[in-house]
C-alpha cells in the first residue's frame, strides 16, 4: 500500500509547479504584449504631435505670404485642423498637466484664432496688421515649438526610450533618466509657450472670453452676515433652521464671480438633505439655489410647473422673463428663462429654475448666466426688414415662427432675426443678423418625451 | 508506522486542497477579466437604459417585461429598483450578461428598437456623456457629499471649456494622469443613482466652484505640483482652485 502511494504527492506538486510556470509565462508575455502595443500608441503619437506641428509651422509661413482671400482661408482652415489635432494627441501623451498647459493652451488658441480669421475674411474685412503681427508671432512660436521636439526626437531614437515608463512603476534608473531627458524639452517649450503675447480676438478659447467679468452685478461689497441674511431671505426665513457657509480658500476673490457659499439646513428636515446657495459677493445678489431633495411622484402638469417657475421668478425680481426650453430629469422640470426687452429676446440673460414635480417647490435656480451678462442695453434698430431676412434662407426651409433676438457670439452679443422651422423632418433654428444679413448661427434641436437638447 | 502513515495521508489531502485551490483560482480568473473588458465595450452603446432613466423607451421595456412576466409591477416609465431586477432576472433567463441595464442586445432580445428620431437627429443625445460623467464623478467623488459629486463633474465640463485642457468629456477624463480614479480602474464601476443624478445637474449648469479647474484632496494629493494652484473653495474634502 505504502509503497504504491508514495509518488502522489509529489507528482502533483510537479503538475501544480508545471502549470503554475505555464500560467506565469502567459500572464508575462501578455503583460509584455500589452506594454509594446501602448508604447506603439505612445510613439505613434509624438510622432504624429511632431508632424502636426510641423504642418502648423509650414502653412503659417505660408498663410502671411498668401495674398488672395481664397488660398488664405484654404490655409488657415488647415491650421486649425492641424493645430486641434496636435493638441488632442498631446493630450493623450502619459505627461502631466502641468508640463503641457501652456503648449495645449497655445495649440488651442492657434486653431480658434484660425477660425476667427477665416470668418474675418468670409466677412470681407481686410487682415489687419496686429493680425499679421499674431500670426507672425504664432509662426514663431510653432517653429520654436518644432525645434524643441526635433532635438527630442533625435534623442529618443538614441536612448532606449520607452513613453511608458515615464509613469510606470519600473526600473527607476530608466524612468529617471527618461524622465530628465523628457522634462528638459518639455520645460523648454512651456516656458516658451508661457511667454506668448496675449492674442486678441473674439473666440471661445480667447483669453478675452475666458477673463470676462459678470456685468449684472451691483457695485456694493456685502459682508458674510449680510450674504447669510440674503440667503436666508431667499429661501424663506422661516423655513431655515441654520446657515453655515463653506470654507474658502485664499484665493476665492478669483472665482469666476466672487461669491459666499452656503448650506441651508431646512426645518424638519434631516441633515444630509441640505440646501445649497451662493451669494454674490457684490451685491449680495443670490447666484444659484439647489435642493437636491429626491421627488418621488409626479403629482404636477408641466403647464402647472411653468406657471410656478414664473410666478417665483417675478417675486425674486425678474421681471419680463420668457419660459424658452424645459428639460424633464429626476422627477423635476428644469424650465430655461430668457429676459426680453421691447419684444426682443436676449437669450444671454438667462435664468434656469427647476421645480420639482410632486408637489411644485422650486429645487433650482441658476442666475449665474444672467448675472453675468444682463447689462443695459442699447438695442438698435434692425436694418433689414422681416423680409429681407427670410430670403437669405433657404427656400424648403418650412418656417414656423421667426422674431428678434439677441444671441451671445464670443464676448459679443449680436441682434438677429431667429427663425424656427423643419427642414427634412427635423426642427432647427437658424439665425440670421439682422444688420448684415450673415446666417450667424444654425441649432439644430433634438426633442424626446424628456424635453428638448440644442446642438 | 501508525503515525507515519497519518501524516503521509494529511499530507496527501492537503497537497490536494492546495491543488484544488489553485486550480480553481486559475479557471475563474481568466474569464473573469474578459468579462470585465467585454462589459466595457457595452458602455458605449447608442442608447442605453439604465436606473434612473425615464420615458417612453422605458414604459416599452416594462410592457414587454410585464407582458412575459418578469415584471410584476406598474408601468411607469420611470427605471427603478423594480424594473432592475426585471431587467436582472431577463437577462439571467436569457443568457444575457445581467447587469440590470438595457443595452442593445437586451433591447434586441426583448424585441424592442430603442427611439425613433428622424434620420439627421439619429443617435445624437446627450446620455453618452451623461452616464461617462456619471462614472467619473462615482469613482472621484463616492463618499462625497452631494454637491461636492456636482462639483467634480463640474470642474471636468470648465476643463472642456478651457483651452489648456483637451475640448471633450471623455477627452479631460481620460487624459493620462489627470484623474486617479480613472488610472486604477474605480471609474468602470457602476455609478450609483446620486451620481448620475449629480452628472445631469453638473451638464445641466449647475457650477458650485464658479469655474474651478482642479480639485485635490489635502489629505491623499501625491502631486506636489497641485499645491501651487490658487485654492479658491472647500466642499466636502476636497479643495477646489484655479
Amino acid at each position: 500500500m505504502e509503497r504504491r502511494r508514495w509518488w502522489i504527492a509529489p507528482s502533483i506538486l510537479g503538475i501544480a509547479l508545471i502549470l503554475a510556470l505555464a500560467w506565469g509565462y502567459n500572464e508575462y508575455r501578455t503583460k509584455n504584449e500589452l506594454g509594446v502595443a501602448l508604447e506603439n500608441n505612445y510613439q505613434r503619437l509624438f510622432f504624429d504631435v511632431k508632424k502636426h506641428i510641423e504642418n502648423v509651422q509650414v502653412n503659417l509661413s505660408k498663410a502671411m505670404l498668401a495674398n488672395s482671400r481664397d488660398q488664405n482661408i484654404l490655409l488657415l482652415s488647415q491650421i486649425m485642423n492641424e493645430a486641434y489635432f496636435a493638441q488632442d494627441k498631446l493630450a493623450q501623451m502619459p505627461i502631466t498637466h502641468a508640463e503641457t498647459a501652456a503648449t495645449e493652451k497655445f495649440l488651442n488658441q492657434a486653431a480658434d484664432y484660425s477660425y476667427h480669421l477665416i470668418q474675418t475674411h468670409l466677412a470681407g474685412k481686410p487682415i489687419t496688421n496686429e493680425q499679421m503681427a499674431a500670426l507672425a508671432n504664432l509662426q514663431q512660436n510653432s517653429s520654436a515649438f518644432n525645434e524643441e521636439l526635433s532635438k527630442l526626437q533625435s534623442e529618443l531614437a538614441d536612448k532606449d526610450f520607452l513613453f511608458t515608463a515615464l509613469n510606470a512603476k519600473q526600473n527607476k534608473k530608466i524612468r529617471e533618466a527618461n524622465q530628465k531627458i523628457f522634462q528638459t524639452t518639455l520645460v523648454n517649450i512651456e516656458k516658451n509657450m508661457a511667454q506668448t503675447p496675449e492674442l486678441i480676438y473674439d473666440g471661445p478659447f480667447s483669453d478675452q472670453t475666458l477673463n470676462k467679468k459678470p456685468k449684472g452685478l451691483d457695485n456694493k461689497d456685502v459682508s458674510l452676515e449680510e450674504a447669510r441674511r440674503k440667503a436666508r431671505e431667499f429661501f424663506g426665513a422661516n423655513r431655515v433652521e441654520e446657515v453655515e457657509s463653506f470654507e474658502e480658500g485664499e484665493h476665492a476673490s478669483e472665482m469666476r464671480i466672487p461669491s459666499y457659499t452656503f448650506n441651508l439646513y431646512p426645518k424638519n428636515t434631516s441633515r444630509e438633505l441640505a440646501v445649497y446657495m451662493g451669494v454674490s459677493k457684490k451685491g449680495g445678489h443670490v447666484l444659484w439655489m439647489a435642493n437636491p431633495r429626491p421627488i418621488n411622484a409626479n403629482k404636477i402638469s408641466i403647464e402647472e410647473a411653468q406657471r410656478r417657475a414664473l410666478r417665483y421668478l417675478e417675486e425674486k425680481g425678474f421681471e419680463d422673463m420668457e419660459p424658452n426650453y424645459y428639460l424633464k430629469y429626476d422627477g423635476g422640470v428644469l424650465f430655461n428663462f430668457v429676459n426680453t426687452e421691447d419684444d426682443v429676446t436676449i437669450y444671454p440673460d438667462l435664468v434656469k429654475v427647476k421645480v420639482a414635480l410632486d408637489n411644485g417647490e422650486i429645487v433650482g435656480f441658476d442666475a449665474s448666466a444672467y448675472y453675468m451678462n444682463h447689462h443695459d442695453r442699447d438695442i438698435d434698430e434692425p436694418e433689414l426688414t422681416l423680409e429681407q431676412a427670410r430670403e437669405r434662407i433657404k427656400t424648403d426651409f418650412e418656417i414656423n415662427s421667426s422674431r428678434l433676438a439677441i444671441i451671445p457670439k464670443g464676448k459679443n452679443e449680436i441682434l438677429c432675426y431667429e427663425f424656427k422651422g423643419k427642414y427634412r423632418g427635423a426642427d432647427y433654428i437658424v439665425y440670421i443678423n439682422a444688420s448684415t444679413g450673415h446666417e450667424e448661427e444654425i441649432l439644430q434641436l433634438i426633442h424626446n418625451e424628456n424635453g428638448t437638447l440644442t446642438f | 508506522m501508525e503515525g507515519g502513515k497519518k501524516l503521509k495521508k494529511r499530507f496527501a489531502i492537503t497537497t490536494l486542497a492546495l491543488v484544488l485551490v489553485f486550480l480553481s483560482i486559475l479557471m475563474f480568473y481568466e474569464p473573469h477579466s474578459l468579462k470585465e473588458a467585454t462589459s466595457r465595450y457595452n458602455y458605449f452603446a447608442p442608447r442605453v437604459l439604465y436606473w434612473g432613466t425615464q420615458g417612453q423607451d422605458v414604459k416599452n421595456v416594462q410592457w414587454q417585461l410585464v407582458k412575459w412576466k418578469y415584471l410584476i409591477g406598474k408601468v411607469d416609465g420611470i427605471y427603478g429598483p423594480e424594473t432592475y431586477r426585471a431587467v436582472r432576472r431577463f437577462q439571467a433567463k436569457n443568457g444575457l450578461r445581467v447587469d440590470g441595464i438595457v443595452g442593445p442586445e437586451t433591447a434586441a432580445a426583448l424585441g424592442i428598437t430603442l427611439s425613433s428620431t428622424p434620420v439627421s437627429a439619429q443617435g445624437v443625445n446627450r446620455q453618452g456623456d451623461e452616464y461617462l460623467l456619471a462614472r467619473c464623478i462615482h469613482g472621484e467623488a463616492r463618499g462625497e457629499p452631494y454637491v461636492g459629486k456636482v462639483a467634480v463633474g463640474a470642474v471636468v465640463l470648465n476643463r472642456v471649456r478651457d483651452p489648456r485642457f483637451p475640448n471633450t468629456i471623455a477627452g479631460v477624463i481620460y487624459q493620462p494622469l489627470a484623474f486617479t480614479a480613472v488610472a486604477d480602474g474605480q471609474i468602470n464601476l457602476t455609478p450609483d443613482k446620486d451620481s448620475i443624478r449629480a452628472a445631469r445637474d453638473a451638464l445641466n449648469g449647475w457650477d458650485p466652484t464658479y469655474g474651478c479647474l482642479y480639485y485635490w484632496n489635502p489629505a491623499t494629493a501625491t502631486s506636489k505640483w497641485i499645491w501651487s494652484r490658487r485654492v479658491t473653495l472647500k466642499i466636502g474634502k476636497h479643495w477646489f482652485g484655479i
